[in-house]
């Protein structure tokens, strides 16, 4: 299994459009991923765009994501990367 | 009024398709109503066949969204598609699917209350987060949602009776959804989606409505109930207006209420219509609802000179069969009287709506794809059915067949041989059959360039200027990115305009110029000054178009066509009509009435 802890950056958080790119990033893996509160008081399947929805990750939430399968490395490397480029959005 | 917390004002700027402005309260229009759900209990057999039913209508969702989202991409941008693929992602979730699945096994309870029982766990969860926006995203869940508990119900996505005065918000009024509301209760519109000659802006002047177009993201953030206002004279919607807003707003509108209270007595709007110099000019209506069909004789209509008849198709795409449609007909050849009624066939496909199961593929361009007359044609049983319906109601009252679409003389040639052939076989099954002239819509450039060929074998033509505009500069009618290139002045349109009213004279056969650019005073003088003779127009516009047009000389107007005619660009030619009209009839063309001049950076 390969982890790691993580910042969400982009001002509006995990929204419908980011964790849409999140949900379509990772589906794209075989590797089944796991984000988890920092604080563990929620977690959600990262390939399931209501339960990352209900995770409710706002700006400035500390997200731990695990990676679990063949392509663990590239998939936590993918999904981490996502979250910490704000999803590509503009900062305003 | 009364503001729940956290509601604060919030203006939006969109494009404004008609005249007025009104307050009220919101109704979205989208899909069913969550009250409306209730529980059914199952019998152990027929679980699976619940479960079949839920993943059809999943299926059935998905296929809109995908349509919903292409649409969005082509109109917005790839930006705005992201919103639908977030939805898209919703109904393919595991998880909401297998819980859906899994209540409808447990509890033996119908699909609906399934879908509700899991989505209100989900709605309950983010009712509790701390975050505003994140918040606000509920209406995403809340949307599909509704989308598949209609897609359960089988029913339309709009399918909602108006029973109190409301403010209509919507991603985009299709014309089936518009079709199927009723119109008294309607104070307002605001749409994502849409421009000036959107059937959303076509409908809502023609109706009087207060109507705000091309908000992008206003529907999302907009719920039943708040209050609302809609302001069609600055282009502008205001939600959860503040009381200080509100009476702003008030005030306003009793100071300048315009044109179109005033009341003119019905003779005179029968009478014949003429220049100060003499020229006559016939001013018909434009139909497409029912609830319009009153207004042919009200505003003093010499008949319908367009009848768009794909409104007949109801909202689930099924289009009446023959008698059906016979009855339509007839009963619009009664509604206008000698002067008669032209029929456009069905102008289906493309960007507007197909018939069901009529899907094409998807089409890179489909305001350029199997469209209108091209698709009656390679659907020939649309065709036929159609045509037999019309000349059958022809016995009863005169009606008048127009093609739409026609790109190539070919198209009316095939088209009048399935008219033949039709009389032929109705003759031999006994029925009665009236005489019906059929006409050309000269809306395609490549027809006002051949328009000497079709004059020799159609009895009129109609000038469908809007898709006229959109095809000579190539410009989409309905993308606000481009709007500002959809210039109806272009030089180049009105060329167009000359030239096929040219052919038609030269012919000998009437020429009638039904888009939106008969409506507007001003443009329909430079029309009748090209030659125009026959408008045809939303029969509200009638009234105004007439005064005008009665307080006009058409030399006058001739000479300002001809001027026209010689002007580079659109810019130019608004100028000129902009002074000229000012100048030669200022009584009728006051400044305030003129499109202020052109500050272009």
């Amino acid at each position: 299994m390969a982890a790691r802890g993580v910042r969400v950056v982009n001002r509006l958080g995990l929204h419908a459009r980011a964790a849409a790119r999140l949900v379509r990033t990772a589906s794209a893996f075989r590797s089944s991923i796991r984000l988890e509160r920092a604080d563990r008081s929620a977690s959600a399947d990262a390939k399931s765009i209501l339960s990352v929805l209900m995770l409710a990750a706002s700006r400035g939430t500390e997200l731990r994501v695990e990676a679990e399968g063949e392509d663990e490395e590239a998939a936590l490397e993918a999904v981490c990367g996502l979250i910490e480029k704000g999803f590509g959005e503009e900062e305003a | 009024m009364s503001r729940r917390k956290g509601k604060r004002e919030s203006r939006w700027r969109g494009v404004a398709v008609s005249d007025g402005a009104a307050a009220g309260r919101i109704l979205r229009i989208h899909v069913g109503a969550r009250e409306d759900i209730y529980r059914v209990a199952l019998e152990p057999p027929e679980v699976e066949r619940e479960v079949t039913r839920y993943r059809a209508a999943v299926r059935l969702s998905r296929r809109q969204l995908l349509a919903l989202k292409k649409r969005a991409e082509r109109a917005l941008g790839d930006e705005h598609g992201y919103i639908f693929d977030a939805h898209l992602l919703m109904l393919e979730d595991r998880k909401l699917n297998e819980e859906v699945e899994s209540v409808i096994r447990a509890e033996l309870v119908n699909a609906e209350w399934a879908v509700k029982v899991i989505t209100d766990r989900v709605l309950a969860v983010y009712e509790e987060i701390k975050d505003d926006y994140l918040r606000e995203r509920s209406s995403d869940i809340e949307d599909v949602t509704r989308r598949l508990l209609v897609a359960l119900s089988g029913e339309s996505m709009s399918g909602r009776r108006l029973t109190q005065d409301a403010c209509l918000v919507a991603e985009e009024l299709l014309p089936s959804t518009i079709a199927e509301l009723d119109f008294t209760h309607v104070k307002a519109i605001a749409t994502d989606v849409g421009g000036w000659t959107s059937h959303t802006a076509i409908i809502a002047r023609g109706l009087g409505i207060p109507a705000v177009v091309g908000l992008r993201d206003f529907y999302r953030q907009a719920r039943t109930g708040d209050t609302v206002v809609v302001d069609a004279r600055k282009g502008e919607v205001v939600l959860h207006p503040t009381p200080a807003t509100f009476e702003q707003y008030r005030s306003d509108s009793s100071a300048a209420s315009p044109a179109r209270a005033r009341v003119v007595p019905a003779e005179e709007l029968r009478a014949p219509l003429k220049t100060k110099d003499g020229a006559e000019i016939l001013l018909r209506a434009n139909v497409e609802l029912p609830v319009e069909y009153d207004w042919v004789a009200r505003y003093g209509a010499r008949g319908i000179g367009l009848y768009r008849s794909e409104f007949l198709m109801s909202h689930r795409g099924e289009l009446p069969g023959e008698d059906e449609q016979c009855a339509a007909y007839e009963e619009l050849a009664r509604v206008a009287g000698r002067d008669g009624v032209t029929v456009r066939l069905f102008d289906l496909g493309g960007d507007k709506l197909f018939p069901a199961g009529m899907e094409t593929g998807e089409e890179r361009n489909p305001a350029l794809g199997l469209r209108a007359i091209r698709l009656c044609l390679r659907r020939e049983q649309l065709l036929r059915t159609q045509v037999r319906a019309i000349l059958r109601a022809a016995a009863r009252g005169p009606i008048d067949i127009v093609l739409p679409m026609i790109s190539d003389l070919t198209d009316v040639r095939r088209t009048r041989a399935v008219i033949e052939e039709e009389r032929a076989r109705l003759g031999d099954e006994g029925k009665e059959v009236g005489a019906v002239r059929v006409g050309a819509m000269i809306e395609v450039p490549s027809a006002v360039l051949v328009a000497d060929w079709l004059a020799r074998e159609v009895d009129f033509f109609s000038l469908g200027t809007n898709d006229l505009v959109q095809y000579t500069l190539a410009v989409d009618r309905g993308n606000d990115e481009v709007a500002d290139w959809f210039r109806t002045l272009h030089p180049a349109v009105l060329q167009s305009v000359g030239r096929a009213l040219e052919a038609a004279a030269r012919a000998g056969i009437p020429s009638n110029v039904c888009g939106e650019m008969a409506a507007t005073p001003a443009y329909a003088v430079v029309l009748v000054g090209l030659g125009a003779r026959e408008l045809s127009m939303a029969p509200p516009s009638i009234p105004r178009v007439r005064r005008t047009l009665a307080g006009v000389e058409a030399s006058e107007a001739e000479r300002l066509a001809r001027e026209c005619l010689g002007c580079a660009t659109a810019d130019d030619v608004e100028e000129l009509v902009r002074t000229r009209l000012g100048g030669l009839w200022p009584h009728l063309f006051p400044p305030e009435t003129l499109p202020p001049p052109k500050t272009r950076g």
